[in-house]
C-alpha cells in the first residue's frame, strides 16, 4: 500500500506561493479587459498590453566595435481561460542576455526556472544559437506578468532588424533609439505603408532620440507557406554606416562594397588545397567531349555526392569551409559546397566564383548593406561571357535550371577586390510543367486504360527528391501508392519510367490503370465520375489572411478521355469552369466528340503564390471546383 | 605540491581512459575481428536499403562488493545500398558521459560511453573517424556527422557503455525482449553475455531462434554465454500481429542479488543458483514468488462505512459495488489533486489528512482486495496471467510481463483487476482474456499453497459492441445535417472512454455517487477557496476547448472527410457496470461532400457514413503471418436518410450484402420505410486469433465492408 508522500519542500513552496497571491491575482478591471481582448483576439491566449524596445549604442574602445544594448519590456496578459507559455530569448556567440526576468503585477519577481541551452533546429546540424527560456503559467483570465530583458550585441553588424509584430498581439508597441552623434546609422523603415506607425525625433545634447509607436499590432501569422517575414511585417533595418572616434571616421557597412569587403576578408582566411580533388576532377572530365559535359559532370557529382549539413558557428556561419575539407568529408553547408564547385571547376579550367545571395525568403537586395541581405551561397560560372549559376545544395537540378528560391534574386559575385552585382534569371511555370494523360474506356462498372505522367523543371526535382528519399526496396510500393493515391480502387500495372538518373530530360511514367467504384449503373443509365484524382480539391485557404507561397511556379495539365460505350449516348456532362486571376488561372472543360468525352484541366499558378487579397476569390473558386468534381457524366441507352 | 599531485592524478586518469579506449577498440576491431574483411553481401539482398554484415550485442555484469559495473555494447557493420541508408547512418548523437539511474538516492556514479566509427570504401580502404575531433557538443550531447560516407560504403561502428553503480541489496536490470531480426537483413548475429556470481540470468529463445550456449571460462565465478545466428531476414510487422508470438526472438533479464536474503526480495523469477540460466518459469516458481509478495492488508474502514445500511441481491453484487467504490476511494478521488498539483494551482495533498491512500500499483490493489475478501469470508483466487502479445504463459520468463487478477469465487465468478477510471468489475484486461493462466490457490486467505492452470474467460463479439444510429437530412442538395447517436459496450467502451474523457468527465460523477468531499471543499480559507476555484475552473474550461477540437478532429479522421459545426455530448458515462453503455450524441454538418450531381438527379455516397473501412491492398493479401487481434468485436450501424418530398431512391440492392464465415462477417440491408431510407449494417470479428489459412475469409468480409462504403443510391424526382 502506497501512501502519498508529502515533500517538505513542496509544502514550503506552497506557503510562499499562497502568501504571494496577494496583489498578483488579476483585478476586476484586468478580468474585464482580458475578456474584451479575447473577443477581439479570439485565437490568441496572450495579449501584450505594452511592449517597448529601447536601443542604445556604446563603443568598445579595445576592439573598436560598436556595441548595441537592447532592452525590452513587456506586460503580458492572459486573455484565455488559462495559458501556459514558453517565454524565450535567443542569443549567440556575438550577443549575450544580461537580464531575463518575469515579475508579478505587484513588481515582485516570479521565480521561474530559467533553462539556458543550445537551440536545436532540425535543419541545422550545429549552430551556435542559444536560447534562454522559462515556462510561464497564467492560472486565470486577466493574470499578467511584467517581462524584462536586456541583451547586448558585441558588434553592431549582427544587430540587423527590429520588428513590431510578436507571437502575440500587442496593444501598444514602442521602439526607441538613442543614437549618439559619433555613430552614423540609418534606420531604414520597411513595409510601413498601411500601418499607423508614428515616429518622433528629438535631439538632446549629443544624442538623437527616435521613437516609433504602433498601436494594436496583430500577432504574427501562424500559417505555413507564408512569404519571408521581411515582406509582410513592418520593421526597421539598422544600418550602421560608420563611427567617428577622436575625429577618425571608421567605415562600417556603408554600401554593398563594404559588405563584400568583409565577406572577402573571410574568404581570404581560407586555405584551400585543390590538389586533393585533382584526381576526381580528372576522372570526371577525362571522357567529357564538350565543356558543357565537363561542367555537368562536376556539378552533378557535387549534387549527388556531397551531403548538405548546415553548420552555423560564429564566424563559420559566414566563412566558407575549405573545398578540400568538403571534398574529403563529403558534406558541407551551402558555402562549402559553392566553394567546392568553384575549386573543381577551376581545376577543370573554368572561371568560377563564389556568389552571395539572399533567397526568395528575403525581401532585400544589395542596395541595403546589411548581413540581413543574404542567407545563401552559390557558385557562378562565367563561361563565354555568360553567367551560369550553380547551387550545390540543390539535388537533381539540371544545369541552367534555377530553383524558385533563387530566381530573380540579386547576387554578389566575387571579382577580386571588387564584386559584381547581377540577377539570377527568372523562369516561368511552363518550365515546371506537370502533365497527366489518361485514355479510358468502360469495362462493366470499371474504367480501364492507359496513363502517362510527365514532369519538368521543379516538378521533376521535387518528384526525384521524394522518390530518392525512399529505401530501394520500398520505391516501387511508394510509386504505386503515389499513382493510386493510396486507394484500393485504383490499380496500376505495367509501369514504365524514363531514366530517373537523367536530370536533363523530361521525366515520364507510363502505366495501365483500372479504376473501380467511379461508375454506377442505375436502370438504363450509367453515371461516370471521371475525376478520380481530384487535384486541388482540398486546397481551401480557410481563415487565411496572408499570402500563400508555393514551392515553385506551378503548371498542371490533365487530359482524360473516355470512350463512349457502344449503344450509349452522352445525356449530361458537367459544366466547364474557368477562372483567370492575376496569380491563378484554371480552366476545366468537357467536350463530347461523339466518340469520346475529352476532359481537360489546367491549373496555372504563374507566380507561385496566391496573394492575401485573392484568397477570397480562390476560396469561392475552390467551392465551385468541388461542385464541379461532384458532377457526373450521364450515359444513356 | 598539491597541484603536482592533482596533475599526476589527472594524468593517471586520462591514461586509464586511453587504455580502456584501446581495449574497447580491440574488443571489436582488434586482430581477432573475423569481420574485418567481410565486405560482400549475398545477391538476394542486393535490392535492400542496407544489410547488417555483422551485428554484435555484448553484455557484461561485473561486481565488486556493492559496486556493480554494467557494460552493454553494440557493433554494427552495415553495407549501405542506397541514399536512404546513407542518410540514416550519416549522423550520430550520443553522450560521452552520463549518470547511472540504477542507484536510487544514495550513490550516483558516472558512466562512460565509447564510440568508434569507421567507413570502409568499396575498394576495402578503411577510414577510421576520430570521433572526439569530429563531434560537436550540444547540450551535453555529442553530434557526429560521418565524413566521406557514400552509397556502396560500409559503415562499421560500435557503441560501448560502461555504467558503474552501487547496489547494496538487489537490482533487477531492465528486461530485453526483441526479435532476432532488425530493420535491415542480418548476415551474422552474435549476442554475448558475461556474468559473475550473484548475477542471476533468465534467458530463453523462442519461435525457432537458436538456443543460448554456455562458453567455458577460466574462473568458476565467471560465466559466459553466446547466441549466434546467420542469415536473418529483416523484420516486417503487418496489421494485427504479435511479434513475440511467432517471430524468432529472445528474451532476457539479469538480476543482481548479493545474498540469499536479497534473492528473496528481488523482482524476478530467480534460478536456484546463478550458475544456471533460468529458461522457464514453473508454477512452483510463481507461487513461491507470490507468497513473498502478497499479504492481505489494508484499512477496511472506508468499505465498512460504504456498506453500512446497504443490502445486495447477491454476494456478486456486493463485490462489484465494493470494487467501484474502491476505484473511487483509492483512485479517482485523488485525480483532481494530481491535476491541481501539476497545474501549480496549489499543493493539494495536505488537505487529505495524515494518510491518504492512493493505489499506484497492482500489488496494492491485490493485497487490499485479498484482505477485504478474507475478512468477509468470500472465497477467491489470485490469477497470474501474461498478455497474449508476450506469447504463452508457458513461455513466461520476465516477471514484469505478469498481470495479476482476483477471481472471486461466487456463484458466477467475478474477475477484478487493478483499476483505471474506466475498468469494470467482471471485465478483465482484454490482452489476457482467452489466455492460459495460473490460478494461485490461497489457503485460509493467506498463503498460496498450489497453482493450477485455467483458460481465462473470453469476451464475445456481442459483448464488445458499438452501436450507432446516424440520421442524415439533406441540406440544399449539397450536404447533410447529421445526427449520430452511439453506444459502446465492453472493451470498445473502455477504449472510447480513454479516448474521449478528461478527468472532469468522471471525477465529479464519482464524488456525487459516493458523497465524497471535493478537494476544494477542504479549503476553509474563503479567499483561497475562491482563488483556487477560479484557477481550477479556468483550467477545466481551457481543457474543454481543446477537447472539443480533438473530438472534431477525431470524427474527421474516422470518416476521412471534413465536418463542420461539430458538437458532442456525453449522455451516459457508462462507468458503473459492465452492462451500462457509454452513450454519445454528435451533431455535425457535411458540406459539399457525399453528393454527386448528374443533371437533376443525385448520387448519394451514403455508404461513406459507415466511416472509413480497412482497405486490404495486394501486399496485405499476400500475408504470411497468423492474425492476432485485440478482442472479438461487433459494429452495428443504422443509417437513416430522410428522403426529401417528391423524390425517390433507387439502387438499394447494392446495399444488401452478406458475407459471413467462421472469422466474422459483414451484412447490410437497405429498405425504404415511408420517407426514410434505412440501412442496417453489422460487422463483426469473432475471434482473438485467426490462423493464416483463415486470412482470405477475413478479407472477404473486410472487402465487403469496404465495398459498402463505395456504394451510392440514386435520388431522383418522382
Amino acid at each position: 500500500m502506497k501512501t502519498i508522500k508529502f515533500l517538505l519542500v513542496s509544502v514550503c513552496f506552497f506557503v510562499n506561493a499562497a502568501m504571494a497571491q496577494k496583489g498578483i491575482d488579476p483585478t476586476p478591471e484586468d478580468i474585464t479587459k482580458a475578456k474584451k481582448l479575447r473577443e477581439i483576439y479570439a485565437k490568441d491566449d496572450i495579449a501584450i498590453l505594452e511592449s517597448s524596445d529601447y536601443i542604445s549604442f556604446d563603443l568598445n574602445k579595445k576592439d573598436g566595435k560598436v556595441i548595441v544594448n537592447h532592452n525590452s519590456k513587456e506586460n503580458l496578459m492572459n486573455i484565455n481561460y488559462r495559458s501556459d507559455i514558453h517565454k524565450a530569448e535567443f542569443y549567440d556567440s556575438e550577443s549575450s542576455i544580461e537580464t531575463f526576468s518575469m515579475k508579478y503585477r505587484n513588481d515582485k519577481t516570479a521565480q521561474f526556472q530559467v533553462t539556458d541551452e543550445y537551440y536545436k533546429d532540425k535543419d541545422l546540424f550545429y549552430n551556435d544559437a542559444k536560447v534562454k527560456y522559462i515556462t510561464v503559467d497564467f492560472p486565470v483570465q486577466g493574470y499578467n506578468y511584467k517581462y524584462e530583458m536586456q541583451k547586448k550585441y558585441d558588434d553592431v553588424k549582427y544587430f540587423t532588424a527590429l520588428y513590431f509584430n510578436d507571437e502575440y498581439p500587442i496593444l501598444k508597441k514602442k521602439i526607441s533609439f538613442d543614437i549618439p552623434n559619433w555613430l552614423e546609422v540609418e534606420l531604414k523603415e520597411l513595409n510601413f505603408d498601411g500601418y499607423k506607425i508614428t515616429k518622433t525625433s528629438s535631439q538632446e545634447k549629443d544624442i538623437t532620440h527616435i521613437t516609433y509607436t504602433f498601436d494594436d499590432v496583430p500577432a504574427v501569422y501562424k500559417e505555413e507557406e507564408t512569404p519571408g517575414r521581411s515582406y509582410i511585417y513592418p520593421h526597421i533595418l539598422i544600418l550602421a554606416k560608420s563611427f567617428t572616434k577622436d575625429n577618425v571616421k571608421t567605415p562600417l557597412f556603408r554600401d554593398y562594397k563594404d559588405l563584400y569587403k568583409w565577406y572577402r576578408s573571410l574568404v581570404l582566411m581560407m586555405k584551400d588545397d585543390p590538389n586533393v580533388m585533382k584526381a576526381k576532377v580528372t576522372e570526371l572530365t577525362a571522357n567529357a567531349k564538350t565543356d558543357d559535359e565537363k561542367i555537368k559532370n562536376i556539378y552533378y557529382w557535387v549534387q549527388d555526392n556531397i551531403r548538405y549539413i548546415a553548420f552555423e558557428d560564429g564566424i563559420a556561419g559566414f566563412k566558407p569551409d575549405e573545398s578540400n575539407h568538403v571534398f574529403e568529408k563529403r558534406y558541407g553547408d551551402c558555402k562549402g559546397m559553392a566553394n567546392l564547385i568553384k575549386q573543381m571547376l577551376k581545376l577543370a579550367g573554368f572561371d568560377a566564383r563564389l556568389t552571395w545571395i539572399g533567397t526568395k525568403h528575403i525581401a532585400y537586395d544589395y542596395k541595403t548593406p546589411s548581413l540581413a541581405v543574404d542567407n545563401h551561397m552559390i557558385c557562378t560560372l562565367i563561361y563565354k561571357g555568360k553567367k551560369i549559376y550553380l547551387d550545390g545544395t540543390e539535388k537533381f537540378n539540371s544545369l541552367g535550371d534555377y530553383a524558385e528560391r533563387i530566381q530573380n534574386k540579386e547576387v554578389m559575385i566575387e571579382d577580386g577586390e571588387n564584386c559584381i552585382i547581377e540577377k539570377v534569371p527568372g523562369g516561368n511555370a511552363d518550365a515546371n510543367k506537370e502533365v497527366f494523360k489518361a485514355a479510358l474506356s468502360l469495362d462493366g462498372e470499371k474504367m480501364i486504360g492507359t496513363c502517362n505522367k510527365s514532369f519538368l523543371g521543379e516538378s521533376k526535382t521535387q518528384f526525384l527528391n521524394i522518390y530518392n528519399s525512399f529505401e530501394s526496396n520500398k520505391k516501387k510500393e511508394r510509386l504505386d501508392g503515389f499513382l493510386t493515391r493510396q486507394k484500393k480502387d485504383i490499380v496500376v500495372n505495367d509501369l514504365k519510367t524514363s531514366d530517373f538518373k537523367n536530370r536533363d530530360s523530361v521525366l515520364t511514367l507510363d502505366y495501365g490503370i483500372a479504376i473501380s467504384n467511379k461508375v454506377s449503373s442505375f436502370d438504363n443509365e450509367i453515371y461516370v465520375d471521371l475525376d478520380f484524382m481530384n487535384e486541388y480539391k482540398g486546397f481551401e485557404l480557410k481563415d487565411r489572411k496572408v499570402d500563400y507561397e508555393m514551392d515553385y511556379k506551378t503548371y498542371f495539365n490533365s487530359e482524360i478521355t473516355l470512350k463512349i460505350p457502344d449503344g450509349y449516348k452522352v445525356t449530361k456532362i458537367p459544366s466547364n469552369l474557368v477562372i483567370k486571376e492575376n496569380n491563378f488561372d484554371v480552366n476545366i472543360s468537357f467536350e463530347n466528340t461523339g466518340k469520346e468525352i475529352v476532359y481537360k484541366k489546367t491549373f496555372l499558378f504563374k507566380n507561385a503564390c496566391i496573394k492575401a487579397g485573392e484568397i477570397g476569390k480562390w476560396n469561392d473558386f475552390n467551392k465551385k471546383l468541388i461542385e464541379n468534381y461532384n458532377q457526373q457524366i450521364t450515359l444513356s441507352k | 605540491m598539491k597541484a603536482k599531485l592533482l596533475l599526476l592524478l589527472l594524468f593517471v586518469t586520462s591514461s586509464i581512459i586511453a587504455q580502456d579506449k584501446k581495449e574497447i577498440r580491440d574488443f571489436f576491431w582488434g586482430p581477432k575481428d573475423e569481420f574485418k574483411k567481410a565486405n560482400s553481401i549475398p545477391d538476394k539482398w542486393k535490392n535492400e536499403s542496407a544489410v547488417f554484415i555483422h551485428k554484435r550485442e555484448h553484455y557484461n555484469y561485473h561486481k565488486f562488493g556493492a559496486s556493480v559495473t554494467y557494460t552493454s555494447a553494440i557493433r554494427k557493420r552495415v553495407k549501405l545500398l542506397d541514399q536512404a541508408a546513407v542518410t540514416e547512418f550519416s549522423q550520430f548523437s550520443y553522450k560521452n558521459k552520463f549518470y547511472s539511474n540504477k542507484a536510487y538516492g544514495t550513490v550516483w556514479r558516472r558512466g562512460t560511453n565509447f564510440v568508434g566509427v569507421k567507413v570502409v570504401k568499396p575498394d576495402g580502404k578503411e577510414i577510421e573517424i576520430d570521433t572526439e575531433k569530429e563531434a560537436k557538443e550540444v547540450n551535453g550531447e555529442q553530434k557526429l556527422a560521418i565524413p566521406n560516407l557514400e552509397v556502396g560504403d560500409i559503415i562499421d561502428y560500435y557503441f560501448y557503455s560502461v555504467e558503474p553503480f552501487k547496489s547494496v541489496y538487489d537490482y533487477t536490470f531492465a528486461a530485453v525482449e526483441t526479435p532476432l531480426g532488425d530493420v535491415y537483413p542480418t548476415m551474422d548475429l552474435k549476442i554475448t553475455l558475461e556474468t559473475e556470481n550473484d548475477f542471476f540470468v533468465n534467458f530463453n529463445t523462442y519461435n525457432g531462434a537458436p538456443a543460448l550456449k554456455q562458453i567455458p571460462t577460466k574462473s568458476s565465478g565467471e560465466r559466459s554465454y553466446e547466441l549466434t545466428e546467420k542469415n536473418i531476414e529483416k523484420n516486417e510487422f503487418p496489421r494485427w500481429f504479435y511479434p513475440y508470438a511467432e517471430m524468432p526472438c529472445y528474451k532476457f533479464q539479469v538480476i543482481f542479488a548479493r545474498s540469499g536474503k536479497f534473492e528473496k526480495l528481488a523482482d524476478g523469477f530467480l534460478s536456484e543458483s546463478e550458475k544456471e540460466i533460468k529458461k522457464t518459469v514453473a508454477k512452483e516458481d510463481i507461487y513461491d514468488y507470490y507468497n513473498k509478495k502478497f499479504v492481505p492488508d489494508g484499512d477496511l474502514g472506508p468499505i465498512k462505512d460504504f456498506l453500512k445500511g446497504k443490502s445486495f441481491a447477491s454476494e456478486e453484487e456486493k463485490v462489484r459495488e465494493v470494487y467501484y467504490f474502491c476505484r473511487h476511494e483509492y483512485y479517482t478521488r485523488y485525480i483532481e489533486a494530481f491535476v491541481v498539483n501539476d497545474a501549480k494551482i496549489f499543493y493539494p495533498f495536505e488537505y487529505y489528512g495524515g494518510n491518504p491512500i492512493f493505489f499506484s500499483r497492482e500489488e496494492s490493489f491485490i493485497n487490499y482486495f485479498m484482505y477485504f475478501l478474507k475478512k468477509n469470508e468470500i472465497d477467491y483466487d489470485i490469477i497470474v496471467a501474461t498478455p497474449r502479445y508476450n506469447g504463452s504463459i508457458d513461455d513466461l520468463l520476465i516477471q514484469g510481463n505478469v498481470t495479476k487478477l482476483i477471481r472471486v469465487n461466487t456463484k458466477n465468478p467475478v474477475y477484478l483487476e487493478y483499476f483505471s477510471p474506466y475498468t469494470s468489475a467482471d471485465q478483465i484486461d482484454y490482452s489476457v482474456e482467452n489466455s492460459k493462466a495460473y490460478v494461485l490457490e490461497v489457503s485460509k486467505g493467506k498463503r498460496v499453497t498450489d497453482a493450477s492452470t485455467v483458460v481465462l474467460p473470453s469476451s464475445t463479439y456481442q459483448e464488445n459492441n458499438y452501436k450507432t444510429k446516424t440520421t442524415l437530412k439533406l441540406d440544399d442538395f449539397t450536404g447533410f445535417k447529421v445526427k449520430r447517436e452511439s453506444s459502446y459496450l465492453g472493451h470498445l467502451k473502455e477504449n472510447e472512454q480513454k479516448e474521449k474523457f478528461n478527468f472532469y468527465d468522471f471525477v465529479y460523477e464519482d464524488y456525487k455517487k459516493y458523497g465524497t468531499t471535493q478537494l476544494l471543499e477542504y479549503v476553509k480559507n474563503k479567499k483561497k477557496k475562491e482563488q483556487y476555484t477560479n484557477e481550477l475552473n479556468a483550467l477545466i474550461n481551457k481543457m474543454k476547448d481543446k477537447q472539443k477540437e480533438a473530438f472534431e478532429k477525431s470524427a474527421e479522421e474516422e470518416f476521412e472527410f471534413a465536418v463542420e459545426d461539430y458538437k458532442l455530448e456525453i449522455k451516459n458515462s457508462g462507468r458503473y457496470g459492465k452492462k451500462s453503455a457509454l452513450e454519445i450524441e454528435e451533431n455535425f454538418n457535411v458540406k459539399d461532400n457525399l453528393i454527386k450531381k448528374a443533371g437533376d438527379k443525385y448520387l448519394i455516397e451514403i455508404g461513406k457514413m459507415l466511416t472509413a473501412q480497412i482497405e486490404i491492398d495486394q501486399k496485405e493479401k499476400d500475408r504470411k503471418n497468423n492474425i492476432y487481434m485485440v478482442y472479438p468485436r461487433s459494429f452495428d450501424n443504422e443509417i437513416i436518410l430522410e428522403i426529401p418530398a417528391g423524390y425517390s431512391v433507387s439502387g438499394l440492392e447494392k446495399f444488401n450484402k452478406k458475407v459471413e464465415n467462421e472469422t466474422g462477417g459483414f451484412t447490410s440491408k437497405a429498405e425504404v420505410k415511408g420517407n426514410q431510407l434505412i440501412i442496417n449494417t453489422n460487422k463483426y470479428y469473432k475471434n482473438y486469433y485467426e490462423p493464416n489459412a483463415n486470412w482470405n475469409k477475413m478479407i472477404a468480409f473486410l472487402d465487403a465492408a469496404y465495398q459498402f462504403t463505395q456504394e451510392k443510391v440514386l435520388l431522383k424526382k418522382n
